[in-house]
């Protein structure tokens, strides 16, 4: 297995990139990390031409309190203590994803827009065209939902709900400008394991935001994988929450690694403002997201399991948080 | 620095760094893929697609025609069929007239470049007609439209049906108290070891072939291209350089050795295939996916009367070791126990998957994992404690099994005695809260096979050669394949040993059969045994030498003199003597360089029924694992936490070495039992990556106490047996007792996936059935 020769472009500036990038829509991609996009690319999945590095590109990069860049390190983000101290909830998903070699060169922005995986996608040339190719890269059907329509494969970066669940926003250029929204409504509710981000080809992830609040919610992230290094998630579920005493001031709830997005879950966490957040409660909101997530199988551990460690690692994730923030 | 040595060594029994750690540990170490030759093209294989088609036809000549292809193979040129058992030789090179699985070869190229090779791959085209596919032994049992081989007994697919019966097993049923049954099931599993598949070959103008390849058997390599190369043993040289692991992934001549070499002999150049990770997924030869029925009827205390085996072999497309795989999935019952009655039956049968061939621990695993699981039944049934069943049960030493085993030494009982106290097991089986548990799983395995694979000519197995000049540097030249189990290290040591010289004066060059005997490589866990015997005596025969040597120059007779650290002196008058130098140069005075050679070869053994050699060893590893598990029973996960690892090895000689094989077999255990499984949809591999393919992280492993407890072998090197292998056999079933005593879960299926855990607390819970309360 080799990586084919590519183009390489080394802008400076976000609009160099972004300039860059409207020029080849269809022919490049941006690289960051690397360390999902090249692995693919030696499978020949979905390989372009013109690879845009934006290892040079003033302003990407950073680590504060309410601003991450998005070429920042998963391994910076890691080390930073005043970030770290902050935001424990946050350490606790980076220390999930994959491996600290990994994670050197991993950045922010890559885990947020991690390609979704799947065993019938991330395979070998050879390995699927033996099979027949998938939906996802130079085929016409799914082998894990027989259909021709929608590509089931799963989102898997770690990451996300954690953001999502301290209301984050991403500022995104493009070429008319720079706009900011907010995490969560980056992700394509449709549910389509292509076409899985609202960004608009040729746009490109500046930075994170976080809100001023953030930092006094208590957030925690549980992740399921077979081994405690180097698997992606076969789920991961994001909790946050701002209390007083007992009395639940705000609460937010992701999930990832289940489907093709990460998701949160408002309407089942948002009943609980302003009361006490029981042990009733936090079952019948892992009821309720048991209910509406929908695994597939295209990962490892098998779909009936995953729906049902739902249940067990939201209440998990919620518990953690009410008894931290008590503890606090 | 080796520290001492015990029981009146000097070096053996303490702990010996590897001699060629420095070079590994820096990168110095020259592994085949290291090594360039001038003009070298590369290799690439075109694998098959499909699982089961037939041929139609091979079109290459818009390869031939890419610039910068040098040949382009197809399998008709070398059609002599091979394989790692003479009696069983249906692989060829490449396919011919069919392909059998996803990632059968069907084509080769060697090109100036990889992606010219691949450009070349690409542009071969292949006719087929798709033929059925069978991709579950029990699709192969009865007669079938193709057989995938037409050497399956009478229209079948199966390659070796084994049955065996010795004493009246169903007498001993009907009279036995207690009956288990076991039904066991386990996932194909792959050595995945670090350095993938590699080769480089060299066909020169004068005629001659030189082999380099990451292989655990140079012998049976270097036999196997002699035949389907058409060329003569002696204008052949196969090397191997370092190797970076094996664990019998490496033991059969795998074709793509012999498609290098070919395509060296077609372009006159040198040629390098390194195979990637996928590649060596669809090489395989790992352990079976099998089926197995384990019955096992004792009497009211719990003494075994009788076993009853059937094992269901799936064997994927080739025979490779098979016929040995057959027997051994049942005959590796007969210890460590005594086992008065006992029947088998065992099929293998070929599918349309990647081949399985020899794993560590071969055709020891999945049997004793469900015998020590069915123990276990038994003694809850009988209420007996676990180790008290087991002490009973013991095989005793100097004994003869009902298949005539010959069982010289065991320790077996020392180690049942060792991890019963170390563990603290007394304090902790039944006792532990709810989700924490303890378990024992015992091991038995063969010291070194008795029977070589190739016995024609009749030779010794091992032979080693020890060769010293004036410069006082001792080379040992012998087969022996270190792939990273510390084998040059342990050569050496004997050698100095005996000697009494400085272990740096050795060096182990690295294997070329040039100038290396014949050594059957390294399988079957033979080499400390039989190669450290071979060493021993070529040691010895050098040593007398010196000894004569040393008597000339100070008029002492022989029988007075002694080895000591760098010297030859008189027994009772240490003062006078000569140096190890003055001593070598005096012997060296009429004859130059010296050289020496020791050679071993097993004692007769086994009785005279069909199969009665397999399993016949010269000695026999024992093993009791205790192992204690953590269950969270809401999610299935678990983790090892502890695991006191009593082992017999005989006289362990480099005590670091074998804590590593013991510490390394555990890890390789818990992987086949916490996630390690090659999964398939229909013929195709789903997980072809160390991505997807579960080895163990470092963070799953638990902490490991290696007790060694071995009483000295009479016929091993100094009292050694084997120690690479059988240490992982008892890991297995120690994890499934000891989730057993954590949750209530019987565990018959490998791997031990959380779900499975879930649901059996889940069937408990449902029948009401409590277990420590919960």
């Amino acid at each position: 297995m080799h990586l084919d020769p590519f183009e390489l472009s080394q802008p400076t500036t976000i609009e160099e990139a972004v300039r860059l990038r409207a020029e080849h829509v269809d022919g490049s991609d941006y690289l960051a990390g690397g360390t999902d996009l090249l692995p693919n690319y030696k499978m020949h999945l979905n390989v372009r031409p013109r690879l845009i590095a934006l290892g040079n590109v003033a302003g990407l990069d950073g680590i504060s309190l309410d601003r991450i860049g998005a070429m920042a390190r998963l391994a910076d983000l890691e080390r930073d203590r005043a970030f770290a101290s902050s935001y424990p909830g946050i350490g606790e998903a980076i220390r999930e994803i994959a491996t600290p070699l990994v994670r050197a060169s991993g950045t922010v922005g890559g885990n947020l827009l991690l390609e979704t995986r799947c065993f019938f996608f991330n395979q070998s040339e050879f390995w699927r065209a033996s099979l027949g190719y998938c939906l996802k890269a130079d085929g016409d059907r799914c082998h894990v939902v027989p259909q021709k329509e929608k590509c089931y494969a799963t989102f898997s970066g770690d990451l996300a709900p954690t953001l999502e669940v301290l209301d984050a926003e991403v500022e995104i250029a493009g070429a008319d400008g720079r706009r900011r929204v907010p995490l969560e409504r980056l992700y394509d509710a449709q549910g389509d394991g292509i076409h899985r981000h609202h960004m608009a080809p040729g746009e490109l992830l500046v930075a994170v935001y976080l809100p001023k609040d953030a930092r006094e919610r208590v957030a925690t992230y549980l992740k399921l994988r077979v081994r405690p290094s180097f698997d992606f998630p076969e789920l991961g579920v994001a909790a946050a929450g701002r209390f007083d005493g007992d009395r639940v001031l705000g609460l937010r709830l992701g999930l990832g690694g289940v489907e093709t997005r990460p998701r949160r879950f408002d309407e089942l966490t948002d009943p609980v403002v302003g009361s006490r957040l029981s042990d009733e409660r936090i079952r019948a909101i892992a009821e309720g997201v048991v209910r509406q997530s929908r695994p597939v199988h295209n990962t490892f551990l098998a779909p009936e399991y995953r729906k049902r460690m739902v249940g067990v690692f939201v209440r998990r994730a919620l518990t953690k948080v009410r008894d931290s923030a008590r503890v606090a | 620095m080796a520290t001492g040595g015990t029981r009146g060594t000097r070096l053996l029994g303490g702990r010996i760094p590897y001699i060629d750690g420095p070079l590994k540990v820096t990168g110095q170490a020259e592994y085949t893929d290291d090594i360039r030759r001038p003009g070298m093209l590369v290799g690439r294989l075109l694998r098959s697609p499909w699982a089961h088609a037939r041929i139609l036809s091979v079109d290459t000549s818009a390869a031939r025609a890419l610039p910068g292809v040098a040949a382009v193979l197809t399998g008709e040129k070398y059609p002599t069929p091979f394989g790692v058992l003479p009696i069983t030789h249906d692989e060829t090179a490449i396919a011919i007239g069919k392909t059998r699985y996803v990632g059968d070869i069907v084509a080769a190229v060697a090109a100036v470049d990889e992606r010219t090779a691949e450009r070349a791959l690409e542009l071969i085209r292949v006719d087929v007609e798709p033929l059925p596919e069978y991709t579950d032994p029990r699709m192969g049992v009865e007669k079938v439209a193709e057989p995938i081989h037409a050497r399956g007994l009478l229209g079948t697919n199966i390659q070796k049906e084994v049955v065996q019966h010795f004493g009246d097993v169903d007498a001993a049923f009907a009279q036995a108290t207690h009956r288990v049954r076991v039904h066991g099931r386990f996932a194909g599993v792959t050595h995945a070891f670090t350095e993938p598949l590699v080769t480089i070959a060299e066909a020169t103008a004068d005629g001659r072939l030189t082999v380099y390849s990451a292989t655990q058997v140079p012998h049976y390599l270097h036999r196997a291209l002699s035949e389907v190369l058409g060329i003569p043993m002696h204008r052949i040289r196969v090397i191997k350089p370092e190797v970076g692991g094996g664990f019998g992934g490496k033991s059969d001549p795998l074709p793509h050795e012999i498609v290098c070499a070919a395509l060296s002999i077609e372009t006159g150049r040198p040629v390098k295939m390194l195979l990637d990770r996928e590649d060596v997924f669809y090489t395989n030869h790992g352990r079976h996916p099998t089926d197995n029925e384990v019955r096992i009827a004792t009497d009211a205390e719990g003494r075994i009367l009788a076993y009853d085996i059937d094992a269901l072999i799936d064997g994927g497309a080739w025979s490779s070791f098979g016929t040995v795989t057959t027997y051994y999935n049942g005959i590796l019952a007969m210890g460590p126990y005594r086992i008065p009655n006992f029947r088998y039956h065992g099929r293998r049968v070929y599918t349309n998957k990647p081949p399985s061939g020899a794993m560590r621990a071969h055709g020891g695993t999945n049997l004793r994992y469900s015998i020590e699981v069915g123990l276990d039944e038994i003694a809850e049934a009988t209420k007996l404690d676990p180790f008290d069943l087991r002490t009973r049960n013991a095989l005793p030493p100097n004994s003869t099994t009902i298949n005539d085993f010959r069982i010289t030494s065991t320790s077996f009982l020392k180690c049942l005695a060792a991890a019963r106290e170390r563990s603290g097991w007394d304090s902790k089986f039944r006792k532990l809260p709810y989700g924490r548990g303890v378990g024992l799983g015992c091991g038995f395995y063969i010291s070194g096979s008795n029977s070589p694979i190739h016995f024609k000519p009749v030779m010794p197995q091992s032979t080693v050669h020890l060769k010293v000049d004036m410069d006082g540097g001792i080379a040992v030249h012998s087969m022996q394949a270190d792939i990273g189990q510390g084998s040059n290290t342990l050569l050496a040591a004997i050698v100095a040993e005996v000697l009494g010289v400085d272990l740096e004066r050795v060096r182990v060059p690295r294997v070329d059969s040039d100038v290396s005997p014949i050594d059957i490589g390294s399988y079957s866990s033979r080499v400390t045994f039989m190669m450290g015997n071979a060493a021993r005596r070529a040691a010895e025969d050098l040593r007398a030498q010196l000894l004569r040597a040393a008597s000339h120059r100070t008029g002492h007779p022989v029988e007075q003199l002694e080895v000591a650290y760098e010297r030859i002196q008189v027994r009772h008058r240490p003062d006078v003597g000569v140096t190890f130098m003055e001593a070598l140069h005096a012997a060296m005075e009429r004859a130059g360089a010296l050289t020496a050679t020791g050679a071993y070869s097993s004692p007769p053994m086994g009785g005279s029924f069909k199969g009665a050699r397999a399993g016949t060893a010269p000695a026999y590893s024992f093993g009791a694992y205790v192992a204690e598990v953590a269950v969270d029973p809401e999610t299935g996960l678990y983790r090892a936490e502890k695991m006191w690892a009593a082992f017999d090895c005989g006289r362990p000689l480099n005590r670091l070495a074998v804590e590593g094989q013991v510490e390394g077999s555990i890890h390789m255990a818990l992987g086949q039992v916490m996630g390690e499984s090659m999964n398939y949809r229909g013929a195709r591999l789903l997980n072809p990556s160390l991505l997807e393919y579960k080895i163990p992280a470092p963070a799953q492993m638990p902490e490991i106490e290696v007790l060694l407890v071995g009483d000295d072998d009479p016929e091993g090197p100094f009292g050694a047996k084997e120690a690479g292998e059988g240490p992982l056999i008892a890991a297995l079933p120690a994890m499934g007792n000891a989730i057993y005593d954590a949750v209530g879960v019987r565990c018959y299926e490998l791997p031990i996936t959380p779900d499975r855990i879930v649901r059996g607390i889940e069937d408990r819970r449902k029948e009401g059935r409590a277990w420590k309360g919960a």
